[in-house]
């Protein structure tokens, strides 16, 4: 019933496509706003949480889409029929593809990330896309359903080596080093992807209540956060001519461009699940390496899919299923891989 | 650094006054402070965070707690001098701590270790992650944190420890009773390597200088002749620096050669030429009743080459003084008078107590080229002419071999005396400044080698590797591997040779980085599996048999001479070819010093 590839995964029997954009799809769900999750066909007919097309929209998506309310369990015929795709073959008038139920559960990743769960008669499926649990502050928070049959469940951090402190620990961190920088006459730099982390730094460093300025690129998408009820703080889109003394964020690839060099003392923290091994803190000279992901660590997984109790689970966008699908099998479940060859444009981010 | 941040020399206490318990600092505060070094960016931030911990050690621990403080972050677990070693496998390592934290090592540590790149980063991680081990692990608040001297004690015995499961139970005792931070700490002490923190041996020192307010010269006159940071900081604690001076039997770190930048730039008049030879450095300690022989890193090499050991002692008695040469250990024919290659002198190398049988088929010689002390009297200080002047004159009266020293006028003639190295099977040139003093540790511009690349193989890129400092970002680090893909004996189509890290230029690692995105295959951590496309052309100095790599040989010095952009995984050479030419560098026949007659590299004794 899955078929997995191109980016994504395509359930074959419901013509419905998870993170891509099959070309036999009727429907594509997008689970959040990242680029890697984003459909490459830019006129499909999309199913979505509400900020998440809000951050399509702003990413120059045109086509066609629907919003589907949080938890609200939803026909796939009755969206077939809001994108006006047929539902039965013409003339013989019977149906071309299988209805389901289709729910969204929010994802914790970042704002609008969603979980779908899919039921039928062959029963329930619940696609995690990107998540993190416990949420990220920055989101609608995280809820799971009940039971699941099948569990398709990422493992970005799929190794024991990884398990994130409380977010409250590493916010009190990133509070005094900032606090520290700017006491000291220098300026802090963080270092999170334009979309989801950026305001997530922003968020938890707003009680410190001093400008900062986001990357011109991570900007516009502070508006949806805002009108989301997520508090960002004095927020300013970056000035090269008035960075100075203010409290920056951008992406990785500002390092190396330019951003910010007239600053006479800058001091840069990342901040990434990827920032708990030594070796990316040293890769990119960082004065700190702050361990704030927005994937549950490898410990969340192991609960997660002790708590569903699926029958099955398929783990996706792991460098090391093996090890997932080891520890898994330890306590009793079936595990397999997914390979999506999914482009880790985001990796950074982690 | 201001005044105020000295740590006061003579003030450490230095024990007990009475019948108080003695303060011993502990090991943990010690470690936490090392991990705020290694989060500290800048050597000067480094440094004054040293001093406060040296402060706070002259408050809360002895004298002694100090000394092993600057030994651990530079030395690690034991005194160079001391002679003692302590490695533990890093398989026995992680199988232990699989064991311990209940994961299988092959599925879960391997892939573990794979992905931060280190095996003791990975033990402190799961050591801290693994509910199972967290909770075997000894509440840290109501046991006796290990102080610095009890580590000291403790890694003492693991180098006595003979037997692996005596290992295993001292490991065992560290598990139960340090931090996961402790643990890593103390493995990287042990190793022997880098704490990987930033703040090495170099800075100690001149952090010592600041704190005893003296010359950086002058500290590292100390190291030295007291061959250790550690001895160093103590004489700097104890406010006697001055009498900082040699004495017998402690090794002198060696005066090291830097690379030849431009011939064309030499002082001819004022440089003298020897022959590089191919051999293991060596430092001789001869008195009346005692030989030492000391390795390039200061360990003893005197079990090793007993029979240089009952030469210097016959010469020790024919001069009744004593005397410290440095010098070059050569695998050396006595009835054909020729050098023999270094893969046969590389069976007696880790051999203790070598079998006579041993010393039979590879007899070894001693071939002094400079002269340290002579009599108990310092002749480091004076120039290379006056330290040669008595070398020659000991090695004659006590008929010892020397190396041959010549001058030339030009670059060219230079050039055709490293042509005639080349022929005599020897390495290159090393040229010498006349008026200079023996100079400690660094590499100094007054000893450069001038050498060729011994060949170059075509090699394909297997793993690239993320740089770090100022190549952090890209990939800049490669693993190469030679072709056996029509081997049987084994099943893979390219093996490891080889790790270079420099010999490209920016621009082209710009390009290779760019490249080398599109064969990616894998990525674990800071390293990329790559799908084989991109083929580099290899320098190396020479190949070695190495019976632990899968090659079975290691290239030294490899280095990217080329980027093949014109080469594909079919042009890569094979194993067999790097077997051919380790075989024909063994089978090459070097001249015999008689026949060389006053071109030889080596004066031996008449008769």
């Amino acid at each position: 019933m899955i078929s997995s590839g191109g980016h994504g995964i395509f359930l074959k029997d419901f013509h419905l496509s998870l993170d891509n954009s099959h070309s036999e799809a009727d429907v594509v769900f997008v689970s959040h706003a990242h680029a890697d999750h984003l459909p490459r066909n830019r006129s499909c007919a999309v199913v979505c949480s509400a900020p998440t097309l809000a951050f399509m929209r702003k990413r120059g998506y045109k086509g066609d889409a629907l919003v589907l309310d949080w938890q609200t369990p939803t026909s796939l015929n009755t969206i077939r029929q809001h994108f006006g795709v047929p539902c039965t073959r013409k003339g013989s008038g019977e149906s071309v593809s299988r209805e389901a139920t289709l729910t969204l559960y929010p994802a914790g990743h970042i704002l609008g990330s969603a979980m779908i769960l899919v039921e039928s008669e062959d029963g329930s499926l619940l696609y995690t896309g990107d998540v993190k649990t416990p949420a990220s502050p920055a989101t609608e928070g995280v809820a799971w359903p009940s039971t699941v049959d099948e569990l398709i469940i990422e493992a970005t951090f799929g190794l024991p080596i990884y398990k994130w402190k409380p977010t409250h620990e590493i916010q009190q961190e990133m509070l005094s080093f900032a606090q520290e920088t700017l006491e000291a006459g220098e300026t802090p730099l963080f270092l999170g992807y334009n979309l989801g982390k950026g305001q997530e730094i922003l968020h938890l460093l707003e009680p410190l209540d001093h400008r900062k300025m986001i990357h011109g690129g991570g900007f516009p998408y502070c508006e949806v956060y805002q009108q989301a009820g997520i508090t960002l703080g004095n927020v300013e889109p970056y000035n090269r001519e008035t960075c100075e003394g203010a409290i920056l964020v951008g992406p990785t690839s500002v390092l190396s461009s330019g951003f910010a060099s007239n600053v006479e003392r800058l001091r840069v923290a990342q901040c990434s699940g990827w920032a708990a091994l030594a070796s990316r803190r040293t890769q990119l000279n960082l004065d700190r390496g702050f361990a704030l992901s927005d994937h549950l660590d490898f410990f969340e997984l192991l609960d997660v899919c002790d708590a569903l109790q699926p029958r099955k689970i398929h783990i996706t966008h792991s460098p090391t299923p093996d090890v997932v699908a080891h520890f898994l099998e330890q306590r009793g479940h079936q595990a397999q891989f997914l390979d999506l060859t999914m482009q880790q444009e985001e990796e950074l981010d982690g | 650094m201001g005044k105020s941040e000295q740590v006061s020399s003579g003030q450490m206490s230095s024990g007990p006054g009475n019948s108080e318990p003695v303060k011993r600092y502990p090991f943990r505060k010690y470690c936490e402070v090392l991990d705020r070094l290694e989060q500290t960016r800048g050597t000067k931030a480094k440094q004054t965070l040293f001093v406060e911990l040296l402060r706070d050690i002259q408050h809360h621990g002895t004298l002694e707690d100090g000394v092993l403080a600057c030994r651990f972050v530079s030395e690690g677990a034991f005194d160079p001098t001391s002679g003692l070693t302590g490695r533990l496998g890093a398989r026995s390592q992680g199988m232990w701590v699989s064991e311990y934290c209940e994961i299988d090592y092959d599925k879960v540590f391997k892939p573990c270790r794979t992905a931060t790149g280190s095996g003791s980063e990975t033990i402190e991680l799961l050591l801290t992650n693994m509910p199972h081990s967290g909770s075997k692990q000894a509440q840290p608040d109501t046991r006796t944190p290990w102080t610095l001297h009890d580590m000291d004690t403790s890694f003492g015995l693991m180098a006595r420890a003979k037997k692996s499961e005596d290992k295993r139970a001292l490991f065992e005792q560290w598990l139960k009773t340090l931090t996961p931070l402790e643990i890593k700490m103390a493995l990287r002490m042990l190793g022997g390597g880098s704490l990987r923190i930033g703040f090495e041996a170099r800075s100690l020192l001149q952090t010592l200088a600041k704190v005893s307010g003296s010359s950086l010269e002058h500290i590292r006159y100390a190291h030295m002749v007291l061959g250790s940071v550690s001895e160093t900081a103590r004489f700097v604690f104890e406010d006697r620096l001055d009498e900082a001076s040699f004495s017998m039997f402690r090794p002198i770190a060696f005066m090291l050669a830097s690379p030849v930048e431009s011939l064309e730039a030499l002082p001819w008049a004022s440089v003298r030429l020897e022959e590089k030879l191919d051999g293991v450095r060596c430092q001789v300690h001869a008195s009346v009743d005692r030989v030492e022989l000391y390795s390039r890193d200061l360990n003893p090499l005197t079990q090793t080459f007993p029979d240089v050991v009952v030469e210097m002692k016959r010469a020790q008695s024919s001069l009744g003084g004593s005397f410290v040469l440095d010098g070059e250990v050569l695998a050396f024919d006595p009835s054909t008078k020729r050098i023999l290659p270094f893969l046969d002198l590389q069976k007696r190398l880790g051999v203790k107590k070598p079998s006579s049988t041993l010393m039979n088929d590879v007899p070894v010689i001693f071939v002094a080229y400079d002269l340290l002390v002579l009599d108990e009297k310092e002749a480091f200080s004076q120039s290379l002419e006056q330290r040669r002047s008595q070398l020659t004159s000991v090695c004659e009266k006590a008929s010892l071999p020397y190396s041959r020293q010549f001058e030339v006028a030009t670059p060219q003639q230079c050039q055709r005396a490293f042509e005639q190295a080349l022929s005599h099977g020897n390495e290159g040139l090393m040229i010498k400044q006349v008026d200079s003093p023996y100079a400690f540790g660094q590499r100094s511009h007054h000893w450069q080698k001038l050498k060729e690349p011994e060949g170059a193989l075509d090699t394909i890129i297997m793993y690239a590797h993320a740089g770090s400092g100022k190549r952090g970002g890209t990939y800049s680090d490669f693993t190469l591997g030679v072709a056996v893909a029509n081997d049987d004996r084994f099943s893979e189509s390219f093996i490891p040779i080889g790790k270079a890290y420099g010999g490209y230029t920016n621009a082209e690692l710009r390009r290779l980085n760019q490249e080398l995105k599109k064969l990616v295959v894998e990525k674990f951590g800071p390293t990329l599996s790559l799908r084989p496309g991109l083929v580099v052309e290899l320098e190396f100095d020479s190949i070695q048999a190495n019976k632990r790599t899968k090659a079975g040989y290691t290239l030294r010095f490899p280095r990217f001479r080329s980027i093949r952009w014109d080469l594909g995984p079919d042009d890569v050479d094979t194993l067999q070819e790097v077997e051919r030419l380790a075989q024909a560098k063994s089978m090459l026949t070097r001249p015999s010093m008689d026949t060389l007659a006053d071109k030889a590299p080596i004066i031996l004794p008449n008769g």
